[in-house]
């Protein structure tokens, strides 16, 4: 060690002092660890810095070209064959461990997935949605209906829900009485109401007409004798034993959840299930609409 | 060697890209061949909808309609499960298109029937008031070209191993005995069609295009994979 280097060493000894006067005057809380390191890497910068550059300099005075030149020469340039040095060897074999960890784990991208991005906004947006119908009241569950009809359900049952003129379902009335005989005779097995499926032939002749008139002309007047059949899983009232059998009467709830996710094929068509593609809330809020159509 | 490559430049630029291209085919390739393996149970298109897919394209279906559903909140809302790439496994060529004037139609099969099809290739704005889609009435006129079809279905096979039975094999011979199996197909559509000229064709053993066409609509979606559930 010479002098250049001492005189180094005690220029970075003032630096290192001055900044901890400044410290000192502002106050800084020294028991935070996040201080605590900012002042050491100060004090190492300096020192690093100072010393550093005072032993290249000192280098730079006293240093000779010497020592065993490489075989390769260019136009008269040559180098001197040098030992690696052991701090470069470690940093580069570290950084050979590094890289191992960067590319199996620590790489960000892998970090990201726009399907993990999508999962976590429909969670979001569910869960928020849920919130926020908790307590909704009819009028803006059927407000909600009337836009869920128009996307999902209108391309079909038409923007008014009269079926577009027999191409499906009309929700003006529940049902007509080529359905009701239809059904009869065929029987209905695809809702999976709990009572089970309806077996064909129920009813026949003048009792299936009488029965359908009655249904499709809105459950009116008296009812015909042979509709005690049908309420053994309908109901007396024909609105399905509180969610056991399809509802005769009207477009309840369970009628359209049933209907939802289970799919028809019935007298006019085929309609697809839609399962998986609304949600509770939206479910309710269809059948508060549907209901409405008919009232 | 190293020397050598310094005083050739030309072969140290091809060494280069040698490096980089293996480095590129080792890093591109494992993934492409792992993202394009079919979904489990994904089951090959029908002729009949191999048929109706050549209709999609000659009517030019792809200049209005994508087939891909991105995975958005807002996509998925509207046209259902975002569409994975094991999804087009035996699609060649795939049909994701690049517009939507119309809807996209990767999931149309979950969500709309022969019928309705029928009512909207015949007079869209009967069932879509407003709609700007045109009606494709010859549909109902034109006879499907099965032999191509067909023809495909093989070249799919033995050119690109897709997993067709050993009912499909080539030659005039095969198919013909292959024949009934697709009109018994276009019959089930063809049945809960209300069109009695489509009807009476395929009674006939002439499929036409439109019966192919639904067919090849009726696949798209879940049901070529969740069938067998």
């Amino acid at each position: 060690m010479n002098a250049f280097i001492l005189k180094a060493l005690g220029f970075a000894a003032i630096l290192i002092v001055a900044t901890l006067v400044v410290v000192k005057q502002m106050n800084i809380d020294l028991s935070d660890p996040i201080n605590a390191l900012t002042i050491l890497g100060a004090v190492a910068i300096a020192t690093l810095a100072f010393g550093v550059a005072a032993k290249y300099m000192s280098q730079m005075k006293t240093d000779k070209a010497e020592g065993e030149l490489a075989e390769d020469n260019w136009d008269g340039i040559g180098e001197y064959k040098n030992e690696l040095p052991a701090g470069w060897a470690y940093s580069f074999m570290g950084l050979l461990i590094w890289a191992l960890w960067y590319w199996q784990f620590g790489y960000p991208v892998n970090a990201f997935s726009q399907i993990g991005q999508w999962n976590e906004e429909v969670k979001a947006y569910n869960k928020k949605f849920e919130e926020a119908h908790k307590t909704t009241d009819k009028a803006t569950l059927k407000e909600m209906g009337e836009s869920i009809f128009l996307v999902q359900c209108a391309p079909c049952h038409g923007t008014t829900g009269d079926g577009l003129s027999g191409k499906a379902q009309d929700f003006g009335a529940r049902m007509t009485k080529a359905q009701i005989l239809y059904t009869i005779k065929n029987g209905q097995h695809q809702l999976n109401y709990p009572m089970g499926a309806m077996p064909p032939g129920m009813a026949s002749g003048k009792d299936a007409e009488e029965i359908a008139a009655w249904i499709a002309g809105g459950m009116k007047g008296k009812q015909p004798a042979a509709f005690a059949t049908c309420a053994g899983c309908h109901g007396a009232d024909g609105k399905g034993n509180n969610g056991m059998a399809p509802n005769l009467a009207n477009y309840d709830l369970t009628l359209v959840q049933h209907v939802l996710a289970n799919g028809k094929k019935g007298a006019i068509g085929r309609m697809p299930s839609f399962k998986t593609r609304m949600t509770p809330v939206q479910e309710k809020a269809l059948a508060e609409y549907i209901q409405s159509l008919s009232e | 060697m190293f020397h050598w490559l310094e005083k050739n430049p030309f072969f140290f630029a091809v060494g280069v890209f040698v490096t980089i291209a293996f480095a590129g085919l080792i890093e591109i390739l494992p993934n492409f061949a792992e993202a394009s393996r079919p979904v489990a149970g994904l089951r090959p298109y029908t002729v009949l909808e191999l048929a109706g897919k050549e209709v999609y394209k000659k009517d030019n279906c792809i200049a209005c309609h994508s087939q891909l559903i991105r995975p958005f909140k807002a996509e998925t809302d509207r046209y259902g499960q975002y569409s994975l790439s094991g999804e087009y496994a035996y699609d060649r060529p795939f049909l994701w298109g690049s517009k939507r004037t119309g809807p996209d139609l990767h999931r149309v099969g979950n969500y709309r029937t022969t019928d309705w099809h029928e009512n909207h290739m015949w007079d869209p704005q009967s069932v879509v008031p407003g709609s700007i889609m045109p009606a494709y009435k010859h549909q109902f006129k034109n006879i499907a070209d099965l032999e191509t079809a067909y023809a495909e279905a093989v070249t799919d096979k033995n050119v690109f191993h897709v997993p067709y039975g050993d009912d499909i094999q080539p030659g005039k011979k095969a198919w013909e005995a292959y024949k009934p199996k697709v009109l018994a197909e276009a019959k089930k559509i063809a049945a809960d069609m209300k069109n009695q000229d489509v009807k009476d064709a395929v009674a006939a053993g002439k499929v036409p295009e439109i019966v192919a066409l639904i067919a090849y609509l009726n696949s798209l979606g879940s049901s070529r994979y969740e069938a067998k559930k």
